[in-house]
Parts: C-alpha cells; sequence; structure tokens
C-alpha cells in the first residue's frame, strides 16, 4: 500500500515548504520514529531519502531519482 | 587529549587572580568549543541585567578543538560579552593567527573579568601568563601597539589581541583585532574590553595539537585542499577578496546605497574587487591555514590619501562608510575610512550605519547642524565623514552621541519612532550592507531572528541561496529542493535558515571560517565531521554535530529572552518590509520587491519549537537539548512576556 493518496503527494508538491510537514506525516504514519525525525532535520533531506530506501519505502531508482530532482519526485514516488 | 587544548584560562583584573580551569569530557562533548564555551560561560555568569561595562562582566575568547590543525582555516576566535550596543547577548569572530597561537600556548578558552587599576596588558608566554603595565600603549592605534608590544618583549612573532582608541574609550560599537587588521567586528567587543583598562592579549604558544588519528586527517586535508583548487567561490574571494560581491550585489539590488534607501547605483564597479585590484591593491594575505586568502592589504597611491596603507577592506567595511553614506565617486575616499576606522579600532558596519542614521535623519529636518555642532551631514559628504570617524571614537561633539550606537542617539536627541524608523537595526545592531530585498529572504529571515541581534554575513549565513546557484545538487541534498538557491523567494527559506544556523553555529564551536563551508561550499558538514574526528579521536555523528549547534542558538535565543526580548522583537527594519525596493541601475533584477517576513517566521518558529505567542524555546526543546537549567530560568518569565505592560514596552536595546 502506497504511503501517500495521489491528492497527498500533490499537496505535499506544492508547498513552499514542505520538510517539517513531510516529516511529520511519516511519523503520524508510522513510517519514521521520532529519533529518526530528529535526524532527517538536523542532516538534511538526503537523509529522508536515505532512510526511506533502507526501509525500502522507495527503490533504488526512485532514492536516486529523487537525490537528482528533488522532493517532488519524492512524494509521487511515496504514491505510487 | 587529542585536539583541545583542555584548559580555560582565567584573569581577574581586580584581583590579579590568573587560575587554570580544566574542561571536562563531558563539557567538551557538550559545547565543543569556542562560541559554545564562551556562550556557556555569559550565561552562567553574566546576569543578563548587569551593565556590560561592569567589572563583573565577563568578556571571554574561545578556539575549538580543531584551532591550529592543517584543516581549512583553523586560526580563528570567538570573542563574546553582554553586548554594550544591543544590552544583549554578544559575540564576533576573527580570522587571523592568534587562535592558533592561543592553542598552542596550550588553552581552549580565556575569560577576563574585573578592571585593572591602569590600563594593562596580558602576556602569555605557554603557561607563564602575567598583567603587564599599558599605560604607554593606551591612545595607540593596533598597529602601533603591535610593533611597541613585539619590541618590549624581543619576538617578531608572537601574535595579539587589541583594541584601538575607541574601545579605551567605550565606544559601543568598538572592535577587537588580532593580527593587527583581522577585526571581530561586531557587538561592541573591544568597548566592554577597554572598560576593563586591558589593552590586548600578547601570545607566544610552542607547544602542538595532539592528532588522535594523523594519517586520518592528513588524507581528508588533502582531499579537501584539491577541491579548493577549482572551487568557484574560492576563486572569486582569492582573487577580489569579498568585494568580488559589489557587482552582484549592485545587479540584484542589495547595494545598500544611502542607508538603503536604494539597493543600486550606476557608479558601484568604482568600488568593485575588479576596480580594487586594479587600481590599489597592494598584496592579498591569508588567516592561518587558509585555502582561500580572501585578505587584501591596500596601497592608496593618487589623491588626497595618497601613502595610506591598511589592511583590508572587506565589503562589510567598505560599503558602510562608503554607499551607505552615499560616498562612491571617488573610491580613495571609500578606503581611507575604513582604514580610520580600522585604526581607530571600531566596527566599520555600526559606524557607517550611525552615520547613515545621522544623515537621513538630516535629510529629514530630524536633526540640524544645531545638534551636530555644525557638522552638515548631507550624503555623500567626506570631509564630514573624515572628521566624524575620529570623533566617535575618541568622543568628542556630536561623535560622542553617535558612539552610543543608532538607537541609543535617536534616544538622546528625542527623535522617537520617526528617528528609529531611520537606524536600520535589530534588537539594537545595525543590519550589515546587505539589503534583504535583494540578497535574499532567507537573509532577512536570518537578521531578525539573529541571537546577537541584527547580525550579518558572518553569523547567520545562509549562503545556500547567495552561491547555491554554484553548487549544483547541493540545495536538493540538503534542503530536497533547489528553488531555494533563488534569493527572491520564500520557498525553502525556513528550513534553510534552521539547517545553516545549526552547521554555522558548530563552525564557530570549531573555529573555522565559514567561508571554507558557507559562501564557499568546498567543506560540507560530513567533511567537518571527519576532521573533526580524526583530530578528536571521538566518534561525532553529524547529528551530534548539527545538535550542538542548535544547543547553542537555544541557549543564545534563552539569554535574550531573560532580558524580554522575544517574539515581538523578531523583526526587521521596517523600510525592508514598507518600502518597495527602487530603480537604481537598468539591469537590476528585484525592483518593487518588499520583504515578506511574517510568511516565513510561523514556519521557522516550528522548526526551531520556539513557543508561538512568546517566541521563547519551548521547555520541551529545552529539555531535549539538555538544558533543564535553561528552562527552569524561562518558566516565569513566558507569563510575563505576555502581559499588558511588557507588551506596551519599546525595546530598542537593552
Ligand atoms: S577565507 Fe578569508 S577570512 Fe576566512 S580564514 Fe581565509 S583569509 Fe581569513
Amino acid at each position: 500500500m502506497s504511503i501517500l493518496t495521489k491528492a497527498q503527494a500533490k499537496n505535499f508538491a506544492e508547498m513552499d515548504d514542505f520538510m517539517l510537514e513531510l516529516c511529520d506525516f511519516l511519523k503520524s504514519k508510522g513510517v519514521i520514529d521520532a529519533k529518526i525525525h530528529r535526524s532527517i532535520l538536523l542532516k538534511g533531506f538526503s537523509r529522508l531519502v536515505d532512510y526511506l530506501q533502507e526501509k525500502k519505502a522507495i527503490s533504488a531508482k526512485e532514492a536516486k531519482e529523487a537525490m537528482e530532482k528533488g522532493y517532488t519526485s519524492l512524494v509521487y514516488a511515496l504514491a505510487k | 587529549m587529542y585536539g583541545w587544548a583542555g584548559q580555560r584560562l582565567r584573569v581577574d583584573l581586580s584581583s590579579g587572580k590568573i587560575t587554570k580551569e580544566p574542561l571536562s569530557y563531558e563539557y567538551r562533548r557538550k559545547w565543543m568549543g569556542g562560541r559554545g564555551f564562551n556562550s556557556d560561560i555569559i550565561y552562567n555568569e553574566v546576569p543578563p541585567h548587569l551593565d556590560p561595562f561592569d567589572p563583573r562582566a565577563r568578556v571571554c575568547f574561545g578556539v575549538g578543538p580543531v584551532s591550529g590543525t592543517a584543516a581549512p582555516s583553523t586560526g580563528r576566535v570567538t570573542v563574546t560579552c553582554k553586548s554594550p550596543l544591543t544590552g544583549g547577548f554578544g559575540d564576533s569572530n576573527m580570522g587571523g593567527h592568534w587562535g592558533a597561537e592561543l592553542k598552542y600556548a596550550g588553552y581552549d578558552q580565556i575569560v577576563v573579568q574585573g578592571r585593572a587599576k591602569n590600563p594593562v596588558y596580558i602576556w602569555i608566554d605557554d603557561d607563564k601568563v602575567e598583567i603587564r603595565d599599558a599605560r604607554h600603549l593606551w591612545g595607540k592605534f593596533p598597529r602601533e601597539a603591535d610593533q611597541m608590544i613585539k619590541e618590549e618583549l624581543g619576538d617578531e612573532d608572537i601574535h595579539m589581541m587589541l583594541i584601538g582608541p575607541a574601545g579605551e574609550n567605550m565606544v559601543r560599537f568598538a572592535c577587537t583585532f588580532n593580527d593587527v587588521w583581522r577585526a571581530a567586528g561586531r557587538t561592541g567587543t573591544g568597548g566592554v574590553i577597554g572598560s576593563k583598562n586591558l589593552k590586548g592579549i600578547a601570545t607566544r604558544g610552542s607547544g602542538t595539537v595532539k592528532i588522535a588519528n594523523p594519517k586520518a586527517m592528513m588524507d581528508v586535508c588533502n582531499r579537501l585542499r584539491q577541491v579548493f583548487k577549482n572551487d568557484p567561490m574560492k576563486i572569486g574571494l582569492n582573487v577580489y577578496g569579498s568585494l568580488c560581491l559589489i557587482n552582484v550585489a549592485n545587479r540584484d539590488g542589495w547595494f545598500p546605497w544611502r542607508n538603503f534607501q536604494g539597493g543600486a547605483h550606476p557608479l558601484a564597479n568604482n568600488m568593485s574587487g575588479e576596480t580594487h585590484a586594479k587600481t590599489v591593491l597592494k598584496h592579498r594575505e591569508g588567516c592561518f591555514a587558509c585555502p582561500i586568502g580572501c585578505g587584501r592589504f591596500t596601497h592608496i597611491k593618487e589623491g588626497k590619501w595618497a601613502g595610506e596603507e591598511f589592511g583590508g577592506p572587506e565589503y562589510e567595511h567598505a560599503v558602510p562608510t562608503g554607499p551607505r553614506v552615499g560616498i562612491l565617486e571617488d573610491a580613495n575616499d571609500i578606503w581611507h575610512n575604513a582604514r580610520l576606522t580600522n585604526d581607530y579600532g571600531m566596527d566599520g558596519i555600526e559606524t557607517g550605519a550611525v552615520i547613515s542614521a545621522a544623515m537621513e535623519w538630516y535629510e529629514k529636518g530630524l536633526i540640524t547642524t544645531k545638534e551636530t555642532g555644525g557638522l552638515e551631514l548631507e550624503w555623500g559628504n567626506e570631509e564630514v565623514v573624515d572628521k566624524l570617524i575620529p570623533m566617535i571614537a575618541t568622543r568628542q561633539g556630536f561623535g560622542a552621541i553617535l558612539a552610543e550606537g543608532g538607537d541609543r542617539a535617536a534616544d538622546k536627541l528625542g527623535l522617537g519612532d520617526e528617528g528609529h524608523y531611520y537606524t536600520i537595526t535589530t534588537r539594537g545592531m545595525s543590519l550589515p550592507g546587505d539589503d534583504p530585498r535583494g540578497l535574499g529572504f532567507g537573509y532577512g529571515l536570518s537578521f531578525a531572528m539573529g541571537t546577537r541581534g541584527g547580525c550579518d554575513h558572518l553569523r547567520s549565513l545562509c549562503c545556500l541561496e547567495l552561491s547555491g546557484a554554484l553548487y549544483p545538487g547541493l540545495n536538493t541534498k540538503i534542503l530536497g529542493d533547489e528553488r531555494p538557491n533563488k534569493p527572491v523567494t520564500t520557498v525553502g527559506k525556513p528550513y534553510m535558515v534552521y539547517y545553516e544556523e545549526n552547521q554555522k553555529t558548530t563552525t564557530d564551536c570549531l573555529q573555522v571560517c565559514c567561508f571554507t563551508t558557507h559562501w564557499s561550499y568546498a567543506v560540507l558538514t560530513p567533511d567537518q565531521v571527519e576532521y573533526l574526528n580524526a583530530v578528536t579521536g571521538l566518534e561525532f555523528t553529524e547529528e551530534e554535530f548539527q545538535e550542538i549547534g542548535e544547543r547553542i542558538i537555544n541557549l543564545e535565543r534563552a539569554y535574550w529572552a531573560r532580558l524580554m526580548s522575544g517574539a515581538r522583537e523578531d523583526v526587521v527594519p521596517e523600510r525592508f518590509t514598507k518600502e518597495p525596493m527602487p530603480q537604481g541601475v537598468d539591469y537590476q533584477t528585484n525592483v518593487g520587491v518588499v520583504f515578506p517576513l511574517s510568511e516565513m517566521l510561523k514556519k521557522y518558529y516550528k522548526y526551531r519549537d520556539y513557543e508561538p505567542g512568546t517566541g521563547f524555546p519551548s521547555e520541551r526543546k529545552l529539555k531535549q537539548l539538555g538544558l533543564d537549567y535553561v528552562a527552569k530560568d524561562l518558566a516565569p518569565l513566558r507569563s510575563k512576556y505576555l502581559s499588558e505592560s511588557e507588551k506596551k514596552k519599546k525595546k530598542y536595546y537593552y
């Protein structure tokens, strides 16, 4: 089952500043815990992508694409 | 012990007592060094309502665990005190070689307290520390005092911290120097040093820094030095110094023309790095172990200032007593004014800012020659600026009023809100020569949130928007989005500022130059962690590194909270939020822009976990950072800040 609905992904993709909201959302869904949430905010986007790939929430290809294209690519991958 | 020297030197100038205090493992791990050590001392030992010039006040000088090593640019020192300019938390950071020398002498930090009966200087010769007479040095420019002390001690190779006449006269924005020309410019640290009758600290260190893993250290340093070879910002800074920014600032409309009445001017190139290099550059200089070498040495060849020489100027040193006061036609006037602020030992930014505010008061008819003692404060009047700089430093005539800083001067002159409108300050400190309507909205946000007041380029530095575009993919790696590298947008800026403030703060604890890791992004956080671990033999993680920065920011913010400074004071001067940017040149990119602070502020508070009403760090956040005692200090102040009586108070300084 996908982590985000298409509508949610679109909503995130349209945000001006998505990082905190996305991390809060992933935490509320149990995808990340409080420790990882904190780690991501301290280290940045690459930590989020690495973790989601590690947890197999996204594939290696999607992770690579997210690091190239940014968070919109990531949120749509999470809606697949 | 690896990395750190492991001890603090404490000098009480009232009693003459000199003590050495060990710094425990837990302490070093919690505060890292430099800025962290200093902020801890100020928070715990300087009550927030104490007069900064009271002998009980402290002034701290801190270096870090990698100071004096081969990591890029490890000679920096943070100087910290309760600021006499703002009345709040104050610090400033300087390059040079003194930081490395201090470490080689065996100290991570010096804390000076008390007041000597007569002028003195401190002589540190490794573990031998003495307080020496400096009556013959009082009134001397730093370059003169430096030479006299070297002759007196019979050693040309020693390095020293010094203040100039402005510091001796307790000008509220006097600065601190080392190696004569490298200034800790901001917040008035020199005035606090002067209030203690301390002229300087001469230092000779013959020790070394013990490296836990020399091979790993060599590898990472060699790798980083290779990266610097082709780094685009390094090249610009090395060839033209930070004056390389003049033409960029003019194009993007953040050039501070006439107290920020405008953001660009057709004559800007007169003072660009390119012009400086062709006309007055004598040679380039670098601080200790620096792969960039942004320092300049200027020799004026023509005109009425011909023959004058000095170290500098930097962008932020040149624009305040240049375009900010309307001087741009003859760049030699600008170089001369920068030389004067250096010799007298004053923050160039604050000096230009207070003169430009006075010029605008004069223009708007708020003051006349009656108040100025006959000085005609017209824009661009070099004769007046040339007179006023020494008058401020020696507190003569109208200069004595300006020596108090813009906001206090406005009150002394009874100028009311209109007077304060033109001082361009946040929490009592003037913004540097960077207009957030052009330089970037992230910068503007960090000006509002700076934990030393209206902050500047060397403190909060969200350069991912200034130079991020030169490093494709970097904004995405950190922020998940390339768009924040555009200056005039709110996109991604709250997170950018949160991330960069944390990183910059720990960088200030390592005491390495931010130009190697912000502006230039040749060195990134993982690289810093790598050399830190190679030096110390510890296993810092990137999270821990960033968290140390976050802890210090919260501690400094809490210092302000204890002064009843919080959300209502998180502002930038209204000129930036109310007045659309006018057109100065036809290629200017930001005409009509106003700065939208409030849009970003709420989100930023969430990242920081600041309480929405007070803006104070939340109890939860303070406890998470191991600052339970700070949470206790703030507990009774939260409701007080929200009381009607507090809300009515206008606070321009503390
Ligand atoms: S970049 Fe400039 S200010 Fe920084 S350490 Fe090097 S020479 Fe000094």
